[in-house]
This record gives C-alpha cells, structure tokens and sequence, in this order.
C-alpha cells in the first residue's frame, strides 16, 4: 500500500454498547422500529481505492449498467447502488478486495442469489461483490459423499453436477437460485428439514476470507470458533469462498397432501409426523387459513408404506373430495366470503398442475422435485415486491405463534400464504444457533412460519410493508421467537429479541475481526 | 400482414422481469462465462435502469439464441423478442461485431417460387444443404419437399437485428400458407413461422423425425439423443412432452437439464459462428457427455456431428440416418 488511508480510526473501536451502536434502539429515533434504507456511503477515497485495486489485479466494474443490475434485491423494497461491483473469481481476489477495503474503509456488500427480501444483500454504496462469479463444482467424493464447490454456485447447479454422480444434495431452500455461500451464512431450510436440518448443518467445512483477506480453511475442528461463527453468522465474520457439503444418494419421492380447514390440526399433525419421523418431508402450505395442505413425502415405497399403515389413519385431514365438499358447505352458508372461495379454487385449479407435469413423473414418482417446486414457487409466488416476515419457535409455542401471525396477515391482505417447516437441530452444532434463526429455547427441532402476501397486481407502499411486518415481529418479541430474516431493514429487532448480552458479545467479536466494519454493514452491524 | 414490423413476438417485456434469476441456470454463455451482465436477467435489470442497448452491446451480442431462457422464465417475457428488439435498437455503427446483414450467410434462392402444391415442406438451413445426403434421407422419410426458399435471409436479419422488408417476409410466408405441414431446421425461424401461421402445422427437423415409429424403434436406451435446442425451446410445451414420451419408451437419454431445458452441444453467438478463426468452444459438449455412457450419440443438428467427434470415440449419427430412406413406408405421422 502507497497512499493514506482516507480514514484511519475505526469508527467504533470499543466493544459493547459503549459508543455508537448500529443495532442500539435509538438507532431509528423518529422512526420507531421502522428501518428505513440506510444512509448511503459517501464515497470517500473511491478513486484511489478503486486504482489501488487495478494494481492488485482486482477489475472494480462502474458503469451504470451493471451497477442498476444489483440495485435491489428479491424483496423489490430497499433500493441502492453500489458504486461498482466486483465479480467473484477467486479467494485470492476477494482477499485483495477486502484488504484494501479495510484500508480504505470502503463498505463490501456480498450477494449470492440476491434472494433477500429486507435489503441485505443491497449495497447502500462501495463495493457489491457478485459471488455468482464463484460457482465451480470442484470435487465429488461420492464414496464419502460430500462435495467441495465454490460458494457462488447456485443450488439448482450443484444439483446438476451431482445428478451425474447419481448424488443430491441434503437439504437447501425451496428455490433453485438460492446460493451455497448466502444459505449456509442463513440457515436454509427445505422439506426435509424436519429429518435432516437446515443447509447451514450440511457443511463440513468452509474457506473462508475474512474481512480483514484472510483465506483460512475452517471446520468444527480447524480453526473451529470461526467455522461457528461464519456458520449462521448473516455474512458478519467473513465471505465464503468455498464449501465442503454433505450430500446424499438421488431418489425420486413419493408425494402425498392432507387437507384441513385449521391450522391448529394441521399443525398437531405435522408435529406428530416429525417427532414419530413418520415421513422424509413435511411442510404445511396454505391458501389463506381455510385452505391448508400438509404436504408429505417418502424416499421410498416402504416409508410410504409405513406411513400408510401407521399414521395416515391417525390425521385429521382430508383428501381432496371430502375436502371440497367442506369447503364448499363453509362457504355456502357464507356467501359474503364468496371472493374468497373463487381465490381458493382459481390458485388450486392453477396451482396444482404444475405439480403434476407429465414430464417430471414417473408412475408415483416426483423426479426433480427442487425444479417443480421452486418454479412454482416463483410462478405463484414471485413478485415485484415481496415481503416475507417469518416467525421461528420452539415446537411448544408454534401454534400460537402461527395463529397470531395469521391473524395479522388476515388484517393487512386479502391473500396471502403460510409455509411451515420443522427444522432438526443438532446438539453439537448449538453454538452455531446462537443470535440466528433458531430460537434459543428450542430443543431437538424448531419450527418456523412464513407470512407471505400476494401482491400481486396490487401496489403498497413500504410503510404498510412494513407496518405488517412490524406486527409479526412483536409476536415474536412476546413469545420469545427468533426470525429468518431479521437483518436489513428488520434490524431494529435484533437487540429486543436477542437481548444485549448476547448482542454486545456478538458486537464486539464482529469489531475484533472487522476493524473498519466495512463487511456486509447494513446486514447486522 | 404477419406482424413484420418489427420481427417481435408479442409478450412481456424486460419491465416485467422480477430478477429471479432461472434464465441464469439454462442460459449456456452464463454458464461459460459467470458473468450476470451476459445474461437475460442482467440486461432486463440493466434496461430497468436506464440502461440503452448501446451499454449493453457486449451483452447483446453474447446471446446465441438459444431460446433456453424463455420456457425457463416464470413471468412468461419473449426473451428472445427482448434480445431481436434490442438488436434492431444498436445504431449501424455499433452494431459492427454483429454485423453479417449483407453478409451471405445462407444462400436463398428467391428466384425461384416455392414447391407449389406440395401439402409439406422443409426448410432446410444452409448446415443442411451442405449435406445433401442427410436432407435427403430427411426429404425422404418425411414425405416433404424441400422449399427453394428457405428464408435463411429473414433468419439471419431476425438474428442481427436487421429490419427486413415487410415485401419480403410477404413472399416468404405467404405461399407457406397453402402448406399443411412445414418442417423447419432453423429454430429461430421456426419460433416466427408459428406465430405468423398460427394455424399451420409447423415443427423442427428432430422432432418430426423422431415422431416417425420406424425410426423410434432403431433408438436404443443405451444412446444418447442430442435435441437441436432452438427449435425445441421454440416450441417448449409440446416439445418437452413428445421427448419425455420419446425417452420413456426409448430408454434412451437426452441432453435435457433437471429442468427438461435443452443443452446446446456448442453454444456460439452469431459472431463467433462467423469468424472461422474462432476456437469452437466444446466446453458445452463435454458438459453434455460428463460422467454418461452411451453406444452411440444421435444428434437431430448436423452441426452437432462433428462437435462430437472432436471429443469422443463415441460413433455419432444424424438421426435422419437412423433408418434406411426407401425401407420407410411410415411417412408423416400426424
């Protein structure tokens, strides 16, 4: 380095609360619980840092075009520019990048599949690097079953190289565009996640570049407390470069729905399922509350068989005519809820066959399943503008939290759709869990509710978004949930649902490894 | 008459492109290069944002046309429209690196009218043409004759951007209609000529041939059957049910992705098609043979053939050549 750094104190230099907080309560003053899009980097020192990086070889793309390209994220909310992106190639360039970003003071924002929905991977300024450029299938051990990729890489790619080998992986969202690096530093959670976990639990180990460059290679048993930290850790403690993944033999599933009038029994339901692992999936999906589908599937015949024999006659759902003719007697004698019925049949009457398509079925089997889930996913749910707000809980208050949430939904949209999943945890991965999506109380497996609005070809404004999302969020503040989604613009809960102890301890390890906190800022801290 | 004015096919447009990013896991230039601007998702967020197609042109030329995006695409935008009109926008100057409009890429025998009274025809492109023994057996099993005008010229103006004259595209299709069936090798072509002639029966070389039973029996579940990807895409929701069909009855396997999308054998843009000097990139190819075996490729492009002999001992046939022409008395089976 020749030149001066354009800041040389690091803004807060002292641990815990004692000095400026960007997580504090008053940190909206005015605004209460109603985080905004953050204030924009100013832009100091840009030209020299960018010069800097042209003699390490590191090219610092500027031009509007590719700039307006990541101006926002899957969210459609929270719109930013950087002021120029940088395409992921290799560890030793994003250790360039964040080098003379720490020099500099430059904020880095890291995006994977940009599948945010609260403006984390937006950059509100400097550097946006597109880890998309990193997306190599580098080994398959299918012996030992696991697969080392660069992390930029898709799921839905990895897939295909693995689909080779006869391999899939273990679990990963339910959207083919997520990817390895930005799902492991989240969680991920799929419907087989109530046996398996979520994806972040599939890693074996990571490289790892930290924001002060350092490429460090980590794992539960090498370099472990940073493993623990980037594990889970919303991009605060490092960008991962690679991953090393368990993964599983391909099958083909076997799928079968259950429908309830309730979510109260559909939720009993999905609860007995998993705790007596009487499926390999399971996941609740509803159109409004009137209509809820208990999605379950098996590896194989003889699950299903089992299933069939042991627990099938013990649900409370219904097929699909006995439900209809419910449906029907319900909304009947309420013709003022007629909208509502017709919603219901048109979704299902456009829905359902796309899950069905010829060419992904082979007699009872599902082939693919990620493939026709996530496109209808997106074809069903996809929007301009999505806000997701979620609610994570122990098992024992999910159904409470459930129905609360649903009754806000209820309040603020005429539709919208929960999606519920289990999630086994791992005993010797609890530190992992700590200040992210699972909730502390939770033992052995937790639960977690989307609340999704369609809003489509409707127009809100943010505010109502985010009035909505608000109120989700108190419910978890009262009942002393956790979130999927509780960094960006939903930051302002951290220090009400994790508490200042652990916020403050968290705080001050993100300051010892980022003195400049340039890494992912406007995520956490 | 046929909507020539502006070669666009009707649809939603880059506005409606949510940044999903499915268009990224087919589009075979992302895969070779891993860069989002080269992309159908990065120039409908670009143009979202101000972007012109004079920013874009490195991006606007890299497309192959594959047509992969546009089944792929949740929002249903005409991809490959989007990618004509932007072509269409680039000022003549810069517009240079795709510049082939005068340049005779095809040959089209204008001169002559088309085969008049014959119930079907084939458009054979100029890879085809150049191997008459193939075109014959195609000619020959297909029961069609083979259209002196080709519109190779209208293909090639489609696909640089080129206006062409309303006049011609009148000549080219117009007689076209008097046809019952026409089988096109050109895919880009054929994504046109059913939204012109919504109601004429109109498919590409592969899947008319692999529709006839004499040839289906000759496939064996040991082969690898290589689908032409721009007719295939044009034509996706028919398509990707005749080859499912195909591969359950065959057993045989195809060069479709998890999401039934075809995998070009080689993915060139029109420029690098044009410049001999240019490496083929066989990166494609390989991806397609990765960790499968197989007997024996059949391929429905005869470009294809020699792609793969570059790169495996494999024997590769044209599927045309799959039975013998005068043996097959099972023609056009619509």
């Amino acid at each position: 380095m020749t030149t001066t750094p354009v800041t040389t104190a690091t803004p807060t230099a002292l641990a815990g609360t004692a000095g400026y907080c960007p997580v504090a309560p008053d940190s909206l003053a005015g605004v209460t619980r109603r985080q905004t899009n953050p204030s924009r980097w100013a832009g100091d020192g840009w030209a020299a840092f960018v010069a800097e990086l042209a003699s390490r070889d590191v090219e610092v793309l500027t031009g509007a075009a590719v700039r307006g390209l990541f101006a926002t994220d899957a969210g459609g909310t929270a719109y930013g520019l950087p002021h120029g992106v940088v395409i992921a190639r290799s560890a030793s360039q994003v250790s360039a990048l964040l080098q003379t970003a720490q020099w500099y003071r430059v904020p880095i924002t890291v995006r994977g599949g940009g599948l945010t929905t609260e403006g984390e991977s937006v950059a509100f300024g400097g550097v946006l690097l597109d880890m998309t450029g990193m997306s190599r299938v580098l080994h398959v051990d299918a012996q030992a079953l696991t697969v080392r990729t660069e992390a930029g890489i898709f799921w839905h790619s990895l897939a295909e190289e693995l689909r080779r080998h006869g391999l899939d992986y273990c679990s990963a969202p339910l959207n083919l565009t997520s990817s390895v690096g930005g799902t492991v530093n989240v969680g991920g959670i799929d419907v087989n996640s109530p046996r398996l976990g979520c994806s972040a639990d599939q890693v074996i180990a990571m490289q790892v570049v930290t924001p002060t460059g350092d490429i460090v290679e980590c794992s539960d048993a090498k370099n472990a407390e940073l493993f623990e930290r980037v594990i889970l850790g919303y991009g605060q403690f490092g960008v991962v470069t690679e991953a090393t993944l368990q993964v599983r033999r391909y099958t083909p599933l076997r799928m079968r729905y259950f429908y309830y009038t309730s979510l109260r029994s559909a939720i009993t339901d999905l609860k007995l399922l998993d705790a007596n692992d009487a499926s390999d999936y399971s996941g609740i999906l509803t159109m409004m509350d009137r209509a809820v589908n208990l999605l379950v599937a098996f590896d194989s015949p003889e699950r299903e068989a089992t299933f069939i024999a042991d627990w099938q006659p013990r649900l409370r759902g219904h097929g699909e005519v006995a439900f209809a003719i419910r449906a029907a007697a319900y909304y009947a004698i309420r013709p003022w809820k007629v909208g509502e019925a017709l919603y219901i049949y048109r979704r299902k009457r456009e829905l359902f066959p796309q899950f069905e398509r010829p060419e992904f079925l082979r007699g009872d089997d599902l082939h693919d399943r990620t493939v026709v889930f996530s496109r209808a996913v997106w074809k069903f749910w996809g929007s301009r503008q999505m806000v997701i707000p979620d609610l994570a809980t122990s098992a024992d208050r999910f159904i409470e939290a459930v129905e609360r949430g649903n009754a806000v939904c209820r309040k603020y949209f005429a539709h919208y759709t929960l999606y519920c999943v289990g999630i086994k945890l791992r005993d010797d991965h609890r530190a992992h869990y700590e200040m992210s999506c699972i909730p502390p109380g939770a033992m052995d497996r937790a639960y977690g509710c989307e609340f999704e609005p369609m809003t489509s070809g409707r127009a809100y404004s943010r505010d109502y978004l985010q009035s909505f999302k608000n109120e989700i969020y108190d419910i978890g503040v009262d009942i002393g949930a956790s979130y999927y989604r509780f960094g960006g613009m939903m930051k302002g809960y951290i220090r009400r649902v994790f508490g200042d102890a652990v916020v403050d301890r968290h705080l001050a390890m993100k300051r010892a490894a980022d003195p400049g906190m340039i890494l992912n800022r406007d995520v956490i801290f | 008459m046929f909507g020539m004015a502006t070669n666009a096919l009707p649809g939603n447009d880059f506005a409606a492109c949510t940044g999903c990013s499915l268009c990224l896991l087919v589009c075979p230039v992302w895969r070779a290069t891993h860069d989002i601007r080269l992309t159908p998702h990065g120039r409908a967020k670009a143009l979202q944002h101000g972007a012109t197609a004079v920013d874009l042109i490195e991006s606007i030329a890299s497309c192959t046309f594959c047509g992969a995006c546009e089944p792929a695409c949740p929002e249903g935008i005409d991809l490959i429209g989007m990618i004509v009109g932007l072509r269409q926008q680039l000022p003549a100057s810069s517009a240079r690196n795709l510049s082939v409009a005068q340049t005779p890429l095809h040959s089209s025998s204008r001169s002559q009218s088309p085969a008049h009274g014959a119930p079907s025809v084939v458009l054979a492109d100029q890879s085809l043409r150049d191997h008459p023994d193939i075109l014959a057996c195609v000619v020959s099993l297909l029961g069609v004759q083979n259209n002196d005008d080709n519109g190779a010229d209208i293909s090639c103006a489609l696909e640089t951007g080129t206006l062409v004259s309303p006049s011609r595209i009148e000549a080219f299709v117009e007689p076209l209609q008097r046809k019952g069936r026409i089988v096109v090798a050109d895919g880009l072509l054929l994504r046109h000529l059913r939204a012109w002639l919504p109601r004429t029966r109109i498919e590409s070389i592969g899947a008319a041939l692999s529709r006839l039973p004499a040839l289906r029996r000759q496939l064996r579940s040991s082969d690898l059957y290589v689908i032409e990807p721009r007719g295939y895409h044009a034509d996706y929701e028919r398509q990707v049910r005749h080859y499912d069909a195909l591969r359950v009855e065959t057993g045989c396997e195809t060069n479709l992705d998890l999401q039934r999308i075809a995998i070009p054998a080689i993915a060139r843009n029109l420029s690098q098609r044009l410049d001999a000097s240019v490496p083929r990139d066989l990166e494609s190819a390989r991806w397609i043979l990765h960790r499968r075996r197989m007997s024996r490729i059949v391929v429905e492009s005869v470009d294809d053939i020699r792609v793969f002999e570059q790169i495996t001992d494999c024997p590769v046939v044209h599927v045309a050549h799959l039975v013998d022409p005068p043996a097959t008395t099972e023609r056009g089976a619509w």
